[in-house]
């Protein structure tokens, strides 16, 4: 056991990383000592660059998950300056309870080093990144321990050394990690930010001087937002497919609420609308605490819409009700909850037509199929049944001839005496699917003696592919 | 004398109340009981008549009052679940004449709301089943909610905010959050939406609800194939045949209408009543109905208004 993270008293205490707890405790018997838990480390790190969305939208993780990375580009005048920026950060941070230092700089790799090796929150201005590494040890490149510690085995300890040094040799002797950092540290090298996030195309945001805590007034400030965003898309020419509403609670914690749309939208009234819906299905999850600083509308995914001309007459607005009305209980009871039947070339029934969830208000579809391609074109009338049983409904079946249909049967426990019956009707499983020994159905309608109308097939031939083959009941007639 | 004079005046209290509730009825037929002002308003606002959908039956239409409403709650059950399939195939015929009825293509949406429970116990609505029964299933919509609130929510949403052909609501026997209240808000939606709201209650018992009229769906035998040159195929299943008794209507039912539904002409046919449904071959009773307790049947007239099934 020994220390893999300590906080900057610990330091003080001259304890430092790789120290056995035992002697940890010998040099500072007061030590607090939690097990490492990496898995909540990430997720605390997650929650914090979350949080930094504030800042900017480019936040990135750091190789090794532990640090953030945010790229300031033309962020920084929004917040004052750089210099302010840092600082409003980290003092926010260090006001949250957690304890960070950081750097501003014109590449990672320097702000990397800065951060960790150089007095803490420093701004380095363009020009001065030769300076400022010089040094500092090489570590601070950001290369593993073993090239650290051949570098430190020549003589090379500083990165001032390195950068005096002819570039060939240490490139034959140590690979090219070293002087590749360097370059990077240095931005001769470009080396570009991965984010965490997809950055949204297009987002608004408010700030608030007194935080918000009901429902009514997130949701006034989403309509405001969804204003500022529909002039956006307008110049777009697109609209919304998905938009997000991000509120940054006063203690850090960030809330991320999505709603999709079933056609691109902007009319602002409607994306608030989804929102109150989503909200309302949120119940108590929502947990407002001491209130909302800073609410966020971002357009995650955009689609070009037609823009129809309002006329005197006629009102462009005929199908929107309907995707409004999709939209709604899509955001309130989930995207399975609404569905329609989408046909496919199989003769095995539970495959000929599966419903699917209604994700775009175009599968809907605006001209009628002719008939003829109308995949109940083939069958005769009342050959398919109004409802199907998913899985099969095993029965029990009494045939008086073993290809025959059944002469009565038993299901869910009820006794059904057959008094007429249609059939078979051949149907052989899909090989490519269901494998080559997949067993045939013999479909049969039957009606009993009360004129209830069944579908039954029995699995398998008999002889040829199962010695008893078994009955099923799988729908219903009208 | 006095007495006869107090006779007199209530009967002429009642006369007026009887005259007023005409007046009501024949302004709007399809409202009944008190109604409160807002109500009224929410009700009945333009045309006073609601359209009527006639179901090419004229007996049957004749008891409806001339056919189907094409506003407000229409309650179709049936008894056990194994029925299920004739219930469904007469909500569904309603569906497809609904979708017929409706002139601009983009107000033709069926949207048919199952409840999970439901769904589970009879499976769903087949789309090729649908297709070839008559419906334009381009134009039809599941709705799969997990919980039954859920599922009236949807109804009344779908009601309020969109123009549908029809809406139909499929839940299982008789829940407690489904009662007279509720059936009477969702009504009175219907009515001023001007949307057909069919109630396909499985195996569910009769209760007071808000409907207009309470349809009992019993499957019954079909019909032999017809060949084209009007021979019968023996031994064939043809179209579909329905038992249908109005359990709750204006007019008074009589026992009960053979009901065919013809899926190329999109239309019902009246059955010969020498093909009405007979009991089974054995002559032994079917189940008894009651559990746990003798079932006594009240006399007639009685039963004011169900109590709550559930």
């Amino acid at each position: 056991m020994q220390i893999a993270r300590l906080d900057s008293t610990a330091e003080k205490a001259s304890l430092r990383r790789g120290l056995a707890i035992a002697e940890a405790r010998a040099i500072c018997p007061g030590v607090d000592v939690l097990p490492l838990d990496n898995g909540a480390d990430r997720v605390f790190l997650g929650a914090i660059a979350d949080w930094c969305g504030r800042y900017t939208p480019l936040v990135a993780l750091d190789r090794h998950d532990d640090g953030l990375l945010l790229d300031i580009t033309g962020c920084a005048h929004l917040h004052g300056g750089e210099r302010a920026m840092l600082d409003d950060l980290l003092s926010r941070l260090f006001h949250m309870g957690v304890e960070a230092r950081g750097a501003i700089s014109s590449t990672v790799g320097l702000a990397w080093a800065a951060a960790r090796f150089s007095r803490p929150d420093i701004v380095i201005a363009q020009g001065e990144e030769a300076r400022v590494l010089a040094p500092m040890p090489v570590a601070a490149l950001r290369i593993d321990i073993e090239a650290n510690q051949a570098l430190n085995r020549v003589g090379l300890k500083r990165i001032g050394d390195l950068l005096s040094a002819p570039r060939a040799p240490i490139t034959q002797r140590f690979g090219p990690e070293p002087l590749l950092r360097l370059d990077q540290a240095l931005g001769f090298e470009k080396e570009a930010l991965s984010p965490r996030l997809p950055v949204p195309g297009i987002s608004s945001e408010r700030r608030l001087a007194e935080p918000v805590v009901t429902h009514e007034d997130i949701l006034a400030l989403a309509a405001q937002l969804a204003r500022g965003v529909k002039t956006g898309l307008e110049k777009r020419g697109e609209g919304g497919r998905l938009f997000q509403l991000l509120l940054f609670r006063v203690d850090g914690r960030v809330f991320s609420v999505e709603a999709g749309t079933s056609a691109p939208l902007r009319n602002p009234e409607r994306v608030a609308e989804l929102f109150r819906e989503r909200m309302e299905s949120f119940h108590d999850d929502l947990d407002a605490g001491f209130g909302f600083e800073t609410i966020r509308l971002c357009v995650l995914k955009a689609e070009r819409m037609h823009d129809e001309q309002a006329d005197f007459a006629g009102d462009p607005d005929a199908e929107r009700p309907l995707s409004a009305f999709l939209d709604r209980v899509t955001a309130r009871l989930g995207p399975g909850s609404l569905l329609m039947p989408v046909f496919a070339e199989s003769h095995m029934p539970e495959r000929a037509a599966v419903f699917r969830p209604v994700d775009n208000l175009a599968q809907l579809a605006p001209e009628p199929v002719a008939p003829a391609m109308a995949p109940s074109a083939e069958f005769l009338p009342g050959a398919r049944p109004l409802r199907l049983l998913s899985p099969p409904e095993p029965i029990e079946a009494t045939a008086e001839v073993p290809e025959g249909a059944p002469k009565s049967f038993h299901w869910r426990r009820a006794f059904h005496r057959t008094k007429k019956a249609e059939g078979p009707e051949r149907i052989a499983a899909e090989w490519w699917i269901d494998g080559e020994d997949a067993p045939t159905r013999d479909y049969y309608r039957l009606e009993d003696e009360m004129g209830r109308r069944y579908w039954l097939f029995r699995e398998g031939l008999y002889g040829r592919e199962q010695g008893h083959p078994r009955w099923f009941l799988h729908g219903i007639f009208a | 004398m006095a007495q006869a004079a107090f006779a007199d005046e209530r009967l002429v209290a009642l006369r007026q109340a009887i005259a007023r509730l005409e007046a009501q009825k024949s302004q709007s037929r399809f409202f009944s009981g008190k109604l409160a002002s807002g109500e009224k308003a929410a009700g009945v606002r333009g045309e006073p008549h609601p359209a009527l959908l006639s179901l090419g039956v004229p007996s049957f239409d004749r008891l409806l009052g001339g056919g189907l409403p094409l506003a407000g709650l229409t309650e179709i059950r049936n008894g056990e679940t194994r029925d299920i399939g004739a219930a469904t195939g007469f909500t569904a015929a309603l569906a497809v004449l609904c979708q017929a009825e409706s002139k601009d293509r983009r107000h033709s949406v069926i949207f048919w709301i199952a409840e999970r429970q439901a769904t589970r116990e009879a499976g769903l609505p087949d789309g090729v089943g649908l297709q070839a029964y008559g419906l334009d299933t381009s134009r039809f919509l599941l709705g799969h909610p997990h919980r039954i609130t859920d599922a009236l929510w949807m109804a009344e949403a779908a009601l309020s905010s969109c123009r549908f052909a029809a809406v139909v609501l499929e839940i299982r026997s008789n829940p407690a959050c489904f009662g007279l209240r509720e059936s009477r808000r969702l009504h009175l939606r219907a009515q001023a939406s001007r949307i057909p709201l069919l109630l396909l209650r499985q195996s569910g018992e009769e209760e007071a609800s808000s409907a207009l009229l309470r349809l009992h769906v019993c499957p019954a035998p079909a019909r032999a194939r017809i060949f084209p040159e009007g021979q019968a195929l023996p031994g064939s299943i043809g179209n579909p045949v329905f038992h249908v008794t109005a359990e709750k209507s204006r007019a008074i039912a009589p026992a009960g209408f053979l009901m065919e539904w013809n899926s190329n002409d999109r239309r019902f046919y009246e059955c010969d009543a020498a093909l009405a449904p007979v009991g089974p071959a054995y002559s032994l009773a079917e189940l008894s109905a009651s559990v746990g307790r003798p079932r006594i049947e009240d006399e007639m007239g009685k039963v004011m208004a169900f109590n709550r099934a559930s």
